[in-house]
């Protein structure tokens, strides 16, 4: 860390400061000092950015980019500041793709949403939102959302015209007398979910892919800034329905930050516990997906069978099964009645008696190997380079868990480990979802056993402990959160103003859009056939793609 | 007269391959949902029973759609093609003891022809439909079944040869718990192929749902879409009953002879085959070829080596 600071001494910074255990706070002074820094703290050794934010302060006249870079090895990061001006001519500033792969759709989205120019960004073309926007950048403050929702027909026609004209032009540039076409892979395609792959190829052989995103594009980050503190969970749990839990908590741990609210115990591990329940129940569906992709329905089906065990216990802690708008700033919502641990019990019991004979029927299954041993293979040199994190980083060898890296909730008390898997092929990844499944079990048994147990010697009380109060109103401030999500690591940056009553701007780093990034990498030269093989494996959601 | 309509339209012709055709297919949903730790249908009639009736009368009833820029007649007329030549093989099979419509010299040849012309058609289809989906699907079912053919068409040979004869009936008259034995490789390769054949996993390529939509399929729809349905079940009947004539010995059982043993036969190759469908996934294009002219070619010709030996070891003379 000493290095990494001395580094930025080298160039005028208006503050270095420590944030955090593992973070560094520098804001430079001049944007031109951008890419010589990030260059040198490159090769220091923190290789990947996690995201790049920008932040529009209407009456500073000012849009600040937070640059967020990360060093998966040693756990060191930065998080990096630089204003520009705000008006359309001056708001450039050199682009850090050719240097960090990930920065590029990272870039795109910052193009498209608050209209910052990329110098040299080899592919600035506007991503996630619909066509309607073109040309303007709906996060901007002065975006006048209501004028645009007006014109609803205009808009529609939009979209229409340029489908159309996408329609005509789509084979364009194909020599027509060749066998190569363009196949439109969602987003209606049985395996895609709402995202459009544009596959060139020829024949069975993949040429290049182009994916098109933002089909479910809800500007989430957009609506948390309409909602208060509380009411702000149901658009972050909104990121993606599988791993709802996670999520809440990341943006309560920044808000709690911006309070100074420290959650009690009993909270914190009820966060451990609902998390992981979130995330075995987000990585169910992710084992059968991974089957579906290839054409086998069972063990979708039997996940099924258990998660119903998972989900019924978290209908019975909050009424909801799937978006339980559970986690809450200053704890958890619910109180807890230990009668409803008998629920969680039985999903535990059903696993325990079910897992053996997906282990062997499916884990071991030869015919999977057989297809997804050798193909879509991530270095760990691809993961630091591209910014991937969770089970597909994991599945390369990188030893990356925010869980350990930088504990929160409780996760700090329990005594965990890396589960790595060497080659980093789709087999891989899927057996790295499979162990962190079965990790996730054990974590929420032992947080189950602490809970009783403290309960039991009377040093928790479960329904009155659940929360902590945290003022309506929040005094001006920022914070970063992380948090380990079923897909990889979420970060939020969370900024509010003086006597805030509502997030001034809610910038949600999700996994997939990185994952997302490498398709067109992974399955150059690939058949057909390892289209949703490797899509499946990349364990990819289409909600916190878009936002 | 009498006879040859009732052949046509009753056994083993049109209302015979209908109530297979409903039969199996909700013997399959059932069977596949107990795989899965599912139910399967229920609502309608005893266990369900009345709902794949129901599922294929609405297919006729709905809208046949023709996508635009397809020559119409190539388009509709293939499905009909299809069942008709999925349903004549049933004409060669001996069902019960003397119960055969065309009692050939050749049964074996027409039946393996008729199934070999089948997929051609399906390619067809899926060539007519203007779809880049449907076309990969039928340009995927040509390779597979040109690749798997050889090997079924080898491995279907074997008994013929053993018994000196291209007659089903009388292969059936000959067949005995010893020559199960020897064709007992040939039974495997055939059933491997007839995997293959009939695109189930581990090689469902042509209809490959996450890859190519529903292949030569997709753009069919109402009448049509039941008509290639119902040839699919047909073709499934064909082989099944190809399986029991050649090497299982049709319709001779236990203690008495009778249809029910050549059915319980092809409904233990039916549960078989829904087995693999529920544990093994989809093998990729390249590695169904490698796997057809690597080892399954090499394999069924080894296989009629074998038999020709066993046939001069113990047959030659009887």
């Amino acid at each position: 860390m000493e290095n990494v600071r001395k580094i930025i001494e080298n160039f005028t910074c208006e503050y270095v400061e420590n944030y955090k255990k593992t973070w560094l706070k520098a804001k430079l002074s001049s944007k031109d000092d951008l890419l010589n820094l990030s260059e040198a703290i490159k090769k220091e050794g923190l290789r990947s950015l996690s995201t790049v934010s920008p932040t529009d302060f209407l009456e500073d006249n000012i849009m600040e980019m937070n640059y967020f870079f990360e060093d998966l090895d040693t756990k060191r990061n930065l998080w990096l500041k630089v204003d520009l001006p705000r008006d359309k001519e001056g708001c450039k500033i050199e682009s850090l793709t050719p240097l960090f792969a990930s920065a590029n759709w990272h870039e795109r989205e910052a193009f498209s949403m608050f209209g910052v120019q990329f110098l040299n960004h080899p592919d600035l073309r506007e991503i996630i939102k619909s066509e309607d926007f073109k040309g303007v950048y709906p996060f901007r403050k002065d975006f006048d959302w209501d004028a645009h929702e007006k014109n609803q027909t205009q808009n529609i026609q939009q979209i229409v015209d340029a489908f159309k004209k996408e329609q005509n032009e789509n084979e364009k540039d194909l020599d027509p007398d060749s066998s190569e076409t363009i196949l439109n892979w969602g987003p209606t395609h049985p395996a895609s979910g709402p995202i459009r792959l544009r596959v060139h190829c020829d024949g069975e052989e993949v040429i290049s892919i182009d994916p098109d995103i933002g089909y479910v594009w809800r500007a989430l980050e957009h609506l948390v800034t309409k909602k208060d503190f509380v009411g702000a969970i149901v658009a972050v749990e909104r990121l993606c329905f599988m791993d709802n839990i996670n999520s809440m908590v990341g943006y309560c741990m920044a808000v709690e930050e911006i309070a100074e609210v420290e959650i009690t115990p009993f909270a914190s591990w009820m966060r451990v516990l609902l998390g992981e329940v979130a995330r075995v129940s987000s990585h169910f569906m992710g084992l059968g997906g991974f089957f579906n992709n290839m054409g086998l329905h069972t063990l979708g089906m039997w996940n099924m069978d258990t998660r119903e065990f998972f989900l019924d216990f978290l209908e019975s802690y909050s009424g909801a099964r799937i978006a339980t708008a559970s986690i809450e700033p200053g704890g958890v919502r619910y109180g807890l009645d230990m009668s409803m641990f008998d629920e969680l019990q039985k999903a535990l019991d059903k696993f325990d008696n079910s897992v053996g004979e997906v282990e062997a029927v499916f884990v071991k299954n030869p015919t999977m190997k057989l297809r997804s041993d050798n193909v879509g293979i991530l270095t760990k040199e691809e993961v630091h380079e591209f910014g991937l994190s969770g089970i597909v980083a994991r599945a390369s060898g990188v030893k990356t868990d925010i869980r350990i890296d930088e504990p929160y909730a409780a996760y700090g008390e329990l005594d965990l480990e890396y589960i790595t898997q060497e080659k980093g092929s789709a087999k891989d990844r899927f057996m790295m979802l499979f162990l962190d499944l079965k990790q996730s079990v054990e974590i929420i048994k032992k947080a189950k056993a602490h809970i009783e147990k403290a309960v039991a010697d009377a040093k928790m009380n479960p329904t009155k402990d659940h929360m902590v109060k945290v003022p309506k109103k929040l005094p001006k401030g920022e914070a970063i959160s992380r948090v380990e999500w079923a897909r990889g690591e979420v970060l939020m940056h969370l900024v509010t103003e003086e006597k805030a009553k509502t997030p001034y701007r809610l910038k949600m780093r999700a996994p997939s859009f990185n994952h997302t990034m490498m398709l067109n990498h992974l399955l150059k030269g690939q058949t057909l056939a390892d289209i949703p093989l490797i899509f499946g494996s990349l364990y990819i959601c289409q909600g916190d793609l878009d936002r | 007269m009498i006879d040859t309509l009732f052949s046509a339209f009753v056994f083993p012709g049109l209302l015979y391959v209908l109530v297979w055709t409903v039969g199996l297919f909700w013997f399959f949903r059932k069977f596949m949902a107990a795989l899965h730790k599912r139910v399967g249908p229920s609502f309608n009639g005893k266990a369900g029973s009345y709902q794949t009736l129901f599922d294929l009368s609405k297919l006729l009833t709905k809208e046949s759609i023709t996508p635009d820029g397809v020559n119409p007649y190539l388009f509709s007329i293939m499905p009909l093609l299809a069942v008709i030549i999925a349903m004549l093989p049933a004409a060669f099979i001996p069902w019960m003891d003397g119960l055969v419509v065309v009692d050939s010299d050749y049964g074996l040849l027409a039946l393996v022809i008729l199934i070999g012309i089948e997929p051609f058609l399906l390619f067809l289809t899926g060539f007519g439909s203007n779809n880049k989906y449907s076309f990969l699907g039928g340009v995927r079912i040509l390779t597979q079944s040109i690749s798997m053919e050889t090997a079924f068409f080898l491995s279907a040979l074997s008994p013929a040869l053993l018994f000196g004869t291209m007659n089903l009936t009388q292969i059936v008259e000959q067949s005995s718990w010893f020559s199960f034995l020897i064709l007992f490789p040939g039974l495997a390769m055939y059933f491997v192929a007839l995997l293959g054949l009939l695109e189930q996993p581990p090689f469902n390529i042509p209809d490959a749902e996450q890859e190519i939509v529903y292949g030569f399929y997709t753009e069919y729809s109402g009448t049509n879409y039941f008509l290639l349905k119902l040839a699919e079940f047909a073709e499934f009947m064909a082989v099944f009953a190809g399986a029991t004539a050649l090497f299982l010995g049709a319709y001779k059982g236990i203690f008495f002879d009778s249809y029910f043993f050549f059915f319980m036969k092809m409904l233990g190759i039916a549960m078989l085959m829904m087995t693999i469908r529920a544990a093994t996934p989809r093998i990729t294009l390249a590695q169904m070829l490698s796997f057809s002219w690597k080892y399954m070619v090499p394999l069924a010709l080894l296989n009629l080596a074998w038999v020709l030996f066993a046939k001069s070891l113990w047959f030659m003379g009887a």
